[in-house]
Formats: structure tokens, sequence, C-alpha cells
């Protein structure tokens, strides 16, 4: 189908300085956990949002030097000429496909632990970094500043050398030009500290150096963070940040605008928990008020109506994303096709940002199997071979995330039919109800696109309301059978601290009550006290609590864990997830493990208490957060009742599962979970995933090189 | 007892549509095909009173008219569990009347209790199709039917049919009858792997297409509308937006 001309403008081609960028669609920085190290992985994840139609896009944040080294966290690094090698790859790929390549050059100040390096980082003041322990930065004098500023010119010089075509003086994200910038790091009395002209000074000078280095063929990106939200201390928007885009318009070529420092980045990747798409246009458009040359920014942007209206109203000139850029990297060219309903919009869960934060493993994306599987597995989020087996039928019984995934993809491979059976009246499994927790509506998504594409493939046809047993599996007629039966909370208190049930745990009784029981079944949850008892330590726990408080309920949340919802600090959520539950009036009580539950008490210990002195909360109600269990009774009953072998007689010559089925996972992690087994249906043996490419080095390869 | 179920497989559009070059019909290229939705409630239907009578006697007879292209809706409502298939083999004009008519010498042959038809198709959405037939058949019919209570001993049923504005007429009907079905009035089974392979195997009985006769209209010409003037963005609160078309509303109905 053809493009709507109304979205028209997000093609028209926009000039950066020396370059010309073909859309308004570009990759801003974001990490991915490949780094220079890994740099096919990098650039073929890269390059495939080329070929989906960005104009433009950016490694991950780009060290400069080893004294920014951000291990054990994954940057990219430009620190010498092999990492020019390992990165001009990337070039090259995003160049085949007509898209411009940029570097986030980034020096990280006292935020960088320099684990690694072991380096000592240098920062404006000596102040501990208010993201990472124990991290201080030598206190720069001016010599110190030339050096530093001379490690930009030398990296932004590697970064042409790579083929890069923007190169960023870094800023935001509290690194070290915005830390000159930021009264709450910079405490300098000397020309670099004090007025606004003397903290804006190391930062112009360093642009002005990059630029007189590589500005006359490379543009000059400058990404500041227009708020911090903490008060005086903290970057303001007409203070600083308006005056340093008319001190420096002149230098920079494109102006990358977003908010929040680095120890509450969740302001800038925003949860969809807490804010919709375009939470940061107020900012964006302030500056665009004030800059002569183009302004992109993010926003989390899967509506081209929301990004020709950012374009038009004057917000925006280019439309940056990060996370829809995961979740879909075609999202440009299914706009330019007029195949809106076919685009992967993002959910906001933030478990792809949760990968960095954890400390580096590769990127993954709730709705996008494929993301960080470009090369190491050469999966392409479009493509598909027809499977070798796809004379065969397949029934896949549940349809969850992951047997929604599987079904989908198997179609897309070409399977004969694909029966995707569900007891309940439509698709969606555990996702049913996960989005109507407070706050997770557009986790729905993950849904709505899967049950648009199976309606599309003719090859799937989808069975609501029908249970399957052993016997209805056995006779249904398929060939290969994927159980998808998903899992559940369990009722008895069984548990990941103890290891053991907790004593009075009984969900069968109209006071304790497991997530589906309220959410799904309706259970109704009796009295004015609850707590909520969470042993799992994601959002579960946090979202019942803050549900139940939302109802006028007065809530406890216990947890055996230092923190509540630990992950959550990983997905940017924690903070203001603890606002919510603070104004709430939730109780949280930390490092408390029930030893008992009774009709109207729980009764729990401090977990490093060795006397064991118990304490008692009053309950009217106790919700079970403690751990998942798999449904894998009809699994069980095909394998070890009914037997393979006799399957195998009636004509099924492979029964497999996948999904929560087999252990409780991240939805993430169902969802490829179900793909990864339709991607390899036709293997040797689909049931292990095939091995995949690592960038390693291989010490044979390299001694036989000497 | 014999139920006769007349079926249509319906043209499904995609998200294009192109016409043919004497734009008189849509492209089949941009057609995907289907059982008509109500075709597959008056199947299931039929089922259900073969089940609830729970005589082996009863039969159950799918009729189509069309080419061989057609046979997939055919082998649907068999692997639904209908006994046997007749296409009237047939590829000219598609209008409602012309269908009756070829349907008509086909189903008297059967010697029916019961005639069922959807009660309009999904592509052409005419609705005219059964009440044709019953015409032809000189069978009593009832339109829009959303229950049926049958008696088989008084030759009698108790039917419900839909009328506008949530109004249910119930009333009584002699058989032999044709009925058009409506959606809703069950949910149709959906056909195992193995009932797919096993109706794709079963013979579908081929029978000549009788005198067609005059069609009840040509097609002279198919296109997409014109684009009106565009429409009208509303902006403001949610009680802003609200009292702007209330009054739009207002006006319009002046």
């Amino acid at each position: 189908m053809a493009r709507d001309p109304k979205y028209d403008i997000l093609f028209e081609p926009i000039q950066l300085g020396p370059k010309t960028m073909k859309n308004r669609f570009y990759q801003i920085p974001h990490c991915n956990g490949f780094g220079s190290e890994k740099p096919l992985s990098q650039a073929y994840f890269r390059a495939m949002k080329a070929e989906g139609g960005y104009g433009a896009c950016c490694t991950e944040y780009c060290s400069i030097s080893p004294e920014s080294d951000d291990t054990h966290r994954v940057s990219a690094r430009l620190w010498d000429d092999e990492d020019v090698k390992n990165l001009s790859v990337m070039c090259e790929m995003l160049h085949e496909h007509g898209a411009l390549a940029a570097a986030e050059l980034w020096y990280g100040g006292p935020h960088a632990p320099c684990m690694e390096s072991r380096s000592v980082p240098r920062g404006p003041s000596q102040i501990p970094s208010d993201f990472e322990y124990l991290t201080y930065a030598k206190e720069m004098d001016k010599d110190d500043i030339r050096e530093v500023q001379q490690l930009y010119v030398d990296a932004a010089i590697r970064a042409r050398e790579a083929g890069f075509d923007i190169v960023y003086v870094y800023g935001s994200h509290s690194y070290l030009p915005q830390q000159f910038l930021t009264p709450y790091y910079n405490k300098r009395t000397d020309e670099y500290g004090g007025s606004f002209e003397n903290r804006a000074r190391f930062w112009r000078e360093t642009i002005e150096q990059v630029r007189e280095a590589v500005g006359d063929d490379t543009a000059i990106a400058v990404r500041m963070s227009c708020d911090m939200f903490m008060g005086d201390a903290g970057t303001q928007l007409e203070r600083d940040c308006l005056p340093f885009v008319e001190l420096c318009d002149e230098i920079v070529d494109v102006w990358d605008i977003n908010v929040s420092g680095i120890s509450e980045w969740g302001e800038d990747a925003t949860p969809s928990r807490f804010y919709p798409s375009g939470r940061l246009l107020p900012w964006q458009e302030a500056v665009k008020k004030v800059a002569k040359k183009p302004v992109l920014g993010v926003g989390r942007f899967t509506s081209p109506d929301l990004m020709v209206d950012a374009i038009n109203s004057g917000k925006l000139d280019i439309i940056a994303t990060c996370r829809p850029s995961i979740s879909d990297p075609f999202l440009p060219k299914k706009i330019d096709e007029g195949r809106l309903d076919d685009i992967r919009e993002c959910i906001g869960c933030n478990i792809c940002i949760s990968r960095w934060e954890i400390g580096g493993p590769p990127v993954i994306c709730t709705q996008n199997a494929t993301a960080g599987e470009e090369y190491r597995r050469g999966w392409h989020p479009e493509k598909f071979d027809t499977a070798e087996n796809a004379d065969n039928d397949v029934l896949v019984v549940g349809a969850g995330p992951a047997g929604m995934e599987c079904a989908m993809i198997l179609g897309k491979r070409g399977m004969r039919r694909v029966h995707l059976v569900e007891a309940a009246d439509d698709m969606g499994g555990i996702m049913r109800w996960i989005p109507q927790l407070p706050g997770l509506g557009e986790w729905a998504r993950v849904v709505n696109y899967r049950k648009i594409q199976i309606d599309k493939l003719r090859n799937v046809e989808f069975i609501p309301g029908t249970t399957l047993d052993a016997n209805g599996v056995k006779e249904y007629g398929a060939e290969i059978v994927v159980i998808a039966t998903g899992g559940y909370w369990v009722g008895d208190g069984l548990n990941g601290c103890t290891h053991d049930t907790i004593p009075g745990a009984d969900a069968s009784q109209p006071w304790c009550l497991t997530p589906e029981q309220i959410m799904r079944d309706g259970k109704d949850v009796p009295g004015a006290r609850v707590v909520v008892i969470d042993n799992d330590g994601y959002f579960m726990g946090v979202s019942l609590a803050e549900k139940l408080a939302s109802e006028g309920k007065k809530v406890t949340l216990m947890t055996h864990l230092g923190h509540i919802a630990p992950y959550m600090h990983f997905t940017l959520e924690a903070p203001n997830q603890h606002r919510k539950l603070h104004k709430l009036g939730v109780d949280i009580v930390t490092s408390h493990m029930p030893s008992r539950i009774e009709q109207g008490a729980v009764v729990a210990t401090h977990v490093f208490d060795e006397d064991g002195h118990e304490q008692t909360w009053e309950a009217d109600a106790v919700v079970l957060v403690t751990q998942r269990r798999s449904n894998e009774a009809l699994y069980r009953e095909l394998k070890d009742s009914v037997g393979f072998d006799t399957l195998r007689g009636e004509g099924i010559t492979a029964c497999y599962r996948i999904g929560d089925c087999e252990a409780p996972r991240l939805i993430a992690d169902c969802v490829f979970s179900g793909h990864r087994l339709a991607r390899e249906i036709d293997s040797e043996n689909p049931e292990v995933p095939k091995p995949f490419i690592r960038e390693r080095r291989v010490i044979e390869r390299e001694l036989a090189a000497v | 007892m014999k139920i006769v179920v007349c079926v249509k497989q319906v043209a499904v559009l995609g998200d294009e549509v192109e016409f043919t070059d004497d734009a008189r019909d849509v492209d089949p290229d941009f057609l995907d095909a289907s059982l008509n939705e109500w075709d597959s409630y008056a199947t299931e239907e039929a089922l259900r009173i073969r089940e609830n009578a729970g005589s082996d006697g009863d039969e159950i007879v799918v009729v189509s008219v069309g080419d061989g292209d057609v046979e997939p809706a055919m082998r649907r409502c068999l692997a639904m569990g209908a006994d046997r298939a007749t296409r009237i083999d047939h590829s000219g004009s598609r209008d409602p009347i012309t269908i009756a008519r070829l349907l008509a010498p086909v189903v008297n042959a059967e010697s029916p209790d019961l005639v069922f038809c959807g009660v309009q198709s999904s592509d052409a959405v005419q609705a005219a199709t059964g009440t044709a037939l019953a015409e032809l058949l000189d069978l009593a019919r009832v339109a829009v039917v959303t229950r049926i209570e049958l008696d088989t001993g008084a030759r009698r049923a108790t039917v419900h049919r839909e009328l506008e504005g949530g109004l249910v007429d119930v009333t009584e009907v002699d058989t032999p009858a044709l009925l058009t079905i409506q959606t809703g009035i069950n949910q149709p089974r959906y056909a195992t792997l193995r009932a797919i392979k096993q109706a794709e195997q079963e013979p579908i009985q081929l029978v000549a297409a009788g005198e067609e006769g005059e069609p009840a209209y040509r097609v002279r010409r198919m296109f997409a509308p014109p684009k009106g003037e565009g429409a009208e963005l509303l902006d403001g609160s949610a009680a802003d937006i609200a009292r702007r078309i209330a009054g739009i509303v207002q006006e319009r109905l002046k």
C-alpha cells in the first residue's frame, strides 16, 4: 500500500551541517550490550534499522578514553585504531542502506567506575557519583581540562576515520560537559564554575575544538538535558539550557534534547507505567523556538500521527526513537508503505533498558524477539524462510505470549496449517489481565499486534473456548504439537526464600488470594487490611499493592528482599513506583519473611534475625506473590501417561513445550521461547536451541596470526 | 429428518483493492476466500439439531453454487460434521436470484425437512438468496432466525426471529420450511486438523447447473467512492469535544 500523504513530512530530507539525512527518522544513541567489542552484532543490529528505513543510526554512548570506562556496563569505545576498525563495520553497513552513522562521544567523569581500565576519571569537582558507588573523580585543573578536551578531539578524529557522519559532544544524563554546566556537580570558583558563562565554558570550548578538528565534513551534535528535576542545583531550561543553545547554536549542527540526570533517567526513558508518548515535547519545543539548527528528540513515538504533529506544530524537526526502534526496526518503512497495523509498537516496559542496567547482557525486547539476534542467530524481524517441514500441520495449545508468537511465526514460515487452540474465549493468556494492573495498559500491545498478524495469516487458525486433554491432543490430527499452557502463581506460599511453603498459606480460603484470583477470576479481597507478600521482586507485588491501596485498602507490602521490586530499578520504574506507593500510604516492610499465616494475621521474622523474634501484622486478606509454577499437566500427561511413542503411532512426530509452561520467565522470554522454536522448527532437534555465534577471541586463530 | 444447508464461499477483502480491467469486479488477486460467516452458523445449527435429536438417520447436506474454487468452503462444512456436499457447477452471474434459481431444483430433489441459508453473505450483503429460494420452492420462510425449537413429531418449529430495535418475534412454522440463520444463534464448532484432513478426502457431488434465466441485475461499473471533503478534527477537553459533537448532531437533525 502507498504511504498516506499526511505522513510525507516524515520522509523529507533534512540538512545537518555538511550532511543530508534522507528522512526524519533517527535512531537515538542507545545501548545494546555489543559496544566495540562485539562489532558484528553491533553492526547488524544498527543496520537492521537502516534497512527498516531509519535515516540515521547512532552508537550507544561511545567512550573517548580508558578514563571513561563504564565496566560493568557495556559502552562503545573509540580508544584506539582497533576500535576504529571494529566500529567502521557498523558505519559501512549503515551507509549501504543510505543511512547516516553517528557516534555519541562520551566522557563519564565521576560516574565511570573504570573497573576494567583501573584509570582515574576526571571531573569538575570532587564529589562522589550519585549513580555509581565508591567512585570519585580527580578534580580537574586547567591542564586536565585541556587534556580531556584533547581526548574529545582525538576521539572525534577517530570517529570520522571509522566512517561516522555525525559526532556528539554528549552531555545529558549527567555526563562531563553537562556536569560543568550544572551546579549540582560543578562547585568550581575559577572561570569554569559559578556564572552561566563560566559553567558553559568547558562544553562550548570542547564543541569548538571538535568542530575545528572534524566539522568541515562531519556534523556536530549536542545532546543536552533541559531539566534534571532537582530544582536550582540541576540544569534548568530557562537559566541554563536556552542560553546555552543561544551561545552555541552557531557551532552546533543538530540539537538532541531530553531531560533528567543519570540517577533517575527513567524521567527520560519513560516507562509506559508513568508516561505516555511525547512526554519530553515541552522541553523540545522550548529549544526549537530558540534554535536555528534542527532539533531532534525522543518521546517513545510509535504513532505516525504524533510524529507528524510534533513536526508540524514546531516542537521537533527530527523524530528520534530508541525503544520503538528496538521493538520495530521497520517502523519507518511500515509508515512509508501504509502498513500501520503491521507496526510492532513498543510497550514501554523497559526490559531492554534493564539489560544495560544489569551490566550489559545483549538487549532484549518483549515485542521483538529478534532484537539483538540479527547477527548471532541470523534472525530478521520481517523475513522468514519457508520451513523445510512446512508440509506439517501444527497444533499449538495455549494462546499466551509464547503460544501466540510461536503460532504467528510458524504461520509466517509457511507451515501448512497451524491451529492455535485456547481454553479462554480470546487470545492473550496472562496478557489479558496483566495490562489491567495499574499503569500497564500499553502492555496489551503484546496481544493486539499478534492478534492482527494471526488474523492475516491464512494458514493460522485461532480456536478459542476449547480445552484439550491429552486424548484431545492425540486425536487432533497434527504432526507437530506445541504445548504453551503457561504458568500460575502458587497458592501455598512456596517461595524462593525458604524453598518451602508458608505454613497456613492456602488460596482456597476466602481471605488468601493469588494474583490470578484477584485479576482474572474476580475473587473478592475481604476486609480493610491487606498484606501482600512479595518474594518475586518484579512488578506483580507492587502493582497489586498499588491497585488495592488505590481501592482504599490499608496495604502492607512485605518482602524478604532488601528493597521492594528490585528488578524495577533496572527498568527505571522503581523511583516513581516508590513515590506512588508512598503517596498511597502503603506500609513497606523489607527483609521480612512470614513464618506462618493464619486468618487475620501474618507472622513474620526479620531475615537476618538469628533469634527468630516474631512480629505480627493484622490482616483481613493476604495476597501471595511468592512464586510461579508451570502449568505442565497436559505436557506431563502426553509425555508420561500417553507416551511419545504412542503419539508417534498417531502421526505426531514431535511434542514441544514453550514459555512459562516449561519454566516461568519474563514475558519477553516467553515471546522469545515461542519465536525460537518456530524459527528452528525444522532444525535437527528443535527442542534444543541451535548454537549462536559467539563473538569472542578464539586463541587458535590469534596464535596462527602471530 | 434431512436438513439442506445452502452455503457460499465469500470473498474477503485484503488491505488493498484493485478492480478488473473492465471495472466490473474486484481483481481476484486482491481477494481471499472463506466460508460465509452466516453459513457457518447455519451449518452448526443443523449439526446441533441432529445431535439433540440423537437420531443417526438424520442427514445434513451442504449445497453450494460455483466452480471448483468454492469447494474449500464446502469442505469446511464437511469437516464440521456435515454428511455430504453437492456443488452446482456454475461460473456465470452471481446475483442472488440466479443463485436461487440454480439451487431450487437441486434442493427440491433432496426433499428436505428443513432448508437453512445464512441471513446474508459477508461480501455481497444482499440477504436475498434465502427468500428467493423459498419462493421458488414454495416453502414457508422465516428470516433472521436466532432460535429454533423443533417438534419433529408435529412437523412444526417454534422460531425466534430478530427484529429491529432489539425486538424478537416468536412464531410457529410448519415444516418443511426455509429458515435464514442469523449469527449468534450458536457458537460454531471448530474443525480439528484430523477432521479437516478427512474432509479433504471426501467426494463432493457435482451436478450440472440448470436454467439460470435472466440475471436480476448487471454490474455496470465498480469504483472507489470519491473522497469527501474531509473530516473536521475537534480539539479540546473531553467535555468541550462532547459539547461540540452534541451541537453538530443537533444542527444536522434540523
